[in-house]
């Protein structure tokens, strides 16, 4: 039976209206038909490679172009892109609001890395802080921060993440004898900032609907970070009970608020560290290949099983 | 020949449907309860995170128990072919019982049983052919059978993949290579064409056009000797392996190609065969001045940046001006709350990829800087300018 007899059947016992039933048999035959994601994904690419080029350009002709040039229009294209934010903007809300327009989030977006490409050539060409970029890092997460949550912007957002974790990461680089239990302690305590703050966020109705970049992001950096501990041969035991817990953890609360990402980095994640510490040392290709046979198996029983008690089925 | 009955499969589209309207509004959640009820079918399905996990699962015990069986007999090479396409049969079969037993419908599980035995069967008939095209053409006809039965779309450019790679076995011209794929591919084409009609409005419509798309694409890639050749940055070093007849014919069709494809995917209001045309257009921008033999220059990328944003803004505008946002049914309203979903995730991802990217390096000696591994400090447009 297909979809436009079965509308049909449901007009006729009443369960849609006429204009119900007009309005849906048009839509599942793309009458009219959408072309928004398609516009979306033509704007951010768009944007994406604008910046591209205007990186390269500026990183290529700076010398021919002079500093004022550059700066002059790169602070134009900056103010342009706030301008028109801030001025087209409805009032800001704690829950989530909608773009007023398909290219606002696009602007918001291209003066964010606009910013980003003006205070690289401000470094890189005055040394204003003398090859300290942590101070730009940290200043470029909390703008973008404070832009995502004004404008409900989730692209903004992750820039947001991303140049905290590049705070982080610069500040781990300044370590280089102990680079990797460095490394991977603050990328766990980023992970752990990260997901803490989303979620008290979440809790005090702050734009509840980010808590979902925020986890997704600490979750795959403390799984990553945990992960590198355990293939650490010298301290494995510790970071193996660790990635026990987040797989523990990771997987009750997808299974609680039904989301199957966080069931997937719990099976991934703890596969992958539980195979590395029971292979270490085998030499047998047959006891290897069998591990993989039985506990692939045993794998997709477990996640069937939790799919059919929790997932959607039809 | 499809392994799932028509009823079942209209029964899950008429579900994916009814999500979607209710996410966007146009049903409450008391007609979206009852109208899903009464679409029940028996099929089994999972969500795309869990059937991805589940499909590398699969693929794993099927691949450690090959390598099982491998390292525990040592067989010669010709028990290797044999053992090979023994595995080929028995994933088939065990793809065919989950389907029919376990009722499994894009579950992971099956669908990496039906790849394993299109890689087994490629693989047990390479060695057994003399010149090595056995094996392609096995692969393609098992990809398209999967296809076929299975209706996993990724199979079908599986196949073309296959198909791609038969030419050289054939002639050592690169010129008829090309023509041989482009001609396969169109050949695929009119047949795809010639059945789609009839499912225009049934669950099928999105595999056909799927594969209308991935076709589209294939034969731009045939054609397109700097993309095919993969010497963008060759110039007009590669003219030399063609005749000029054939390289300057080749740049024409590019630029003929893009509209054709995007005329017909608005004629039909297909999104795939959209997007095809819409990816053959910036690939033909991107590739005209290697085709010339112009030299590139970096503010290139802006220029295209500016021209695609400029098209989806003069597009949104002239549709939402048309009455209700309507123009020859069109529209730029969100009507899918599938868009909104696509949308958050890619956010999403954007922020798990790019905290790499996002890092500030030390700068460099030289005032002569470039930007490189996210030097644009939170930008992350692009690793390395």
């Amino acid at each position: 039976m297909t979809i436009s007899t079965r509308l049909a059947q449901w007009k006729e016992q009443g369960v849609i209206s006429p204009e119900q039933h007009a309005l849906l048999l048009g839509l599942s035959r793309g009458e009219p038909f959408s072309v928004f994601l398609e516009l979306s994904i033509l704007l951010y690419a768009g944007i994406v490679v604008f910046v591209a080029g205007l990186g390269w350009t500026v990183s290529t002709w700076s010398k021919q172009l002079g500093d004022v040039v550059v700066l002059t229009v790169l602070s134009a294209m900056l103010a342009a892109c706030l301008w028109y934010c801030f001025s087209r903007a409805p009032a800001w809300s704690r829950a989530q609001v909608a773009s007023p327009s398909l290219a606002f989030d696009y602007v918001l977006y291209l003066g964010s890395l606009t910013w980003s490409v003006e205070l690289a050539y401000l470094e890189n060409r005055f040394e204003l802080l003398s090859g300290q970029w942590e101070p730009y890092l940290l200043t470029t997460a909390a703008l973008f921060f404070f832009l995502a949550y004004r404008f409900d912007n989730r692209f903004v957002l992750s820039l947001a993440l991303s140049a905290l974790a590049g705070w982080f990461g610069l500040t781990i680089s300044h370590w280089p004898s102990h680079q990797d239990a460095e490394y991977r302690l603050y990328a766990i305590l980023y992970s752990l900032i990260v997901g803490g703050a989303g979620a008290i966020l979440e809790r005090r109705g702050l734009k509840p609907h980010f808590l979902g970049a925020y986890l997704n992001i600490a979750a795959n950096v403390l799984f990553w970070a945990v992960l590198s501990g355990v293939f650490d041969r010298q301290a494995s035991g510790l970071w193996f009970l660790v990635l026990l817990g987040a797989c523990a953890a990771s997987l009750a609360w997808g299974i609680k608020r039904r989301q199957f990402s966080f069931v997937a980095y719990a099976a991934v994640y703890g596969y992958v560290g539980v195979s590395s510490l029971l292979l270490r040392g085998t030499n047998s290709d047959v006891g290897v290949f069998s591990y993989f046979v039985v506990t692939g198996i045993a794998m997709v029983v477990l996640l069937v099983l939790i799919a059919r008690r929790f997932g959607r089925e039809s | 020949m499809r392994a799932y009955s028509e009823s079942s499969e209209e029964a899950l589209r008429t579900r994916d449907l009814l999500k979607d309207w209710a996410g966007e509004g146009f049903l409450t959640p008391e007609q979206y309860q009852r109208m899903n009820q009464e679409s029940v079918c028996d099929l089994r399905v999972t969500n795309i995170i869990l059937r991805v996990v589940l499909f590398l699962f699969s693929l794993l015990i099927v691949g450690a128990a090959v390598l099982l069986v491998g390292v525990t007999l040592t067989p010669t090479d010709r028990l290797s072919r044999f053992l090979l396409l023994v595995f080929a049969g028995l994933s088939y079969a065990a793809a065919e019982f989950a389907v029919s037993q376990a009722r499994l419908y894009r579950y992971g599980i099956e669908e990496a049983l039906a790849a394993c035995s299109v890689g087994f069967l490629a693989a047990g008939v390479w060695e057994g052919d003399h010149y090595g095209s056995g094996s392609l053409v096995a692969g393609a006809v098992a990809s398209l059978w999967i296809w076929r039965r299975f209706g996993l779309p990724y199979a079908f450019p599986a196949a073309m993949l296959f198909v791609a790679w038969l030419p050289n076995h054939w002639t050592p011209y690169p010129s008829a290579q090309h023509l041989i794929v482009a001609a396969f591919y169109a050949a695929g084409l009119a047949g795809v064409a010639a059945v789609r009609p009839r499912h225009r409005f049934t669950y099928l419509n999105d595999t056909y056009s799927f594969a209308e798309a991935f076709l589209w694409l294939g034969i731009y890639l045939a054609i397109n000797l700097q993309l095919s050749s993969m010497s963008l940055l060759g110039g007009l070093r590669i003219s030399a392996e063609f005749s000029k007849p054939f390289y300057w014919t080749t740049w024409v069709l590019i630029w003929c190609l893009p509209p054709a494809i995007l005329a017909r995917g608005l004629r039909l209001k297909d999104r795939w065969v959209i997007a095809a045309g819409a990816i053959t257009a910036i690939l033909t921008l991107v590739t005209n001045k290697p085709y010339l033999g112009w030299p590139r220059h970096t503010w290139d990328p802006m220029m295209l940046g500016a021209i695609l944003v400029a098209v989806a803004l003069v597009l949104s505008r002239w549709l939402a001006a048309g009455p209700s946002g309507i123009r020859h049914g069109f529209t730029a309203r969100r009507l899918s709350s599938k868009d909104r979903q696509w949308m958050s995730a890619g956010a999403v991802v954007l922020g798990v990829v790019s905290p790499d990217a996002i890092t500030l390096n030390p700068k460099p000696d030289s005032t002569d800087f470039h930007f490189g591994g996210g030097d644009s400090g939170g930008g992350g447009a692009s690793s390395d300018f």
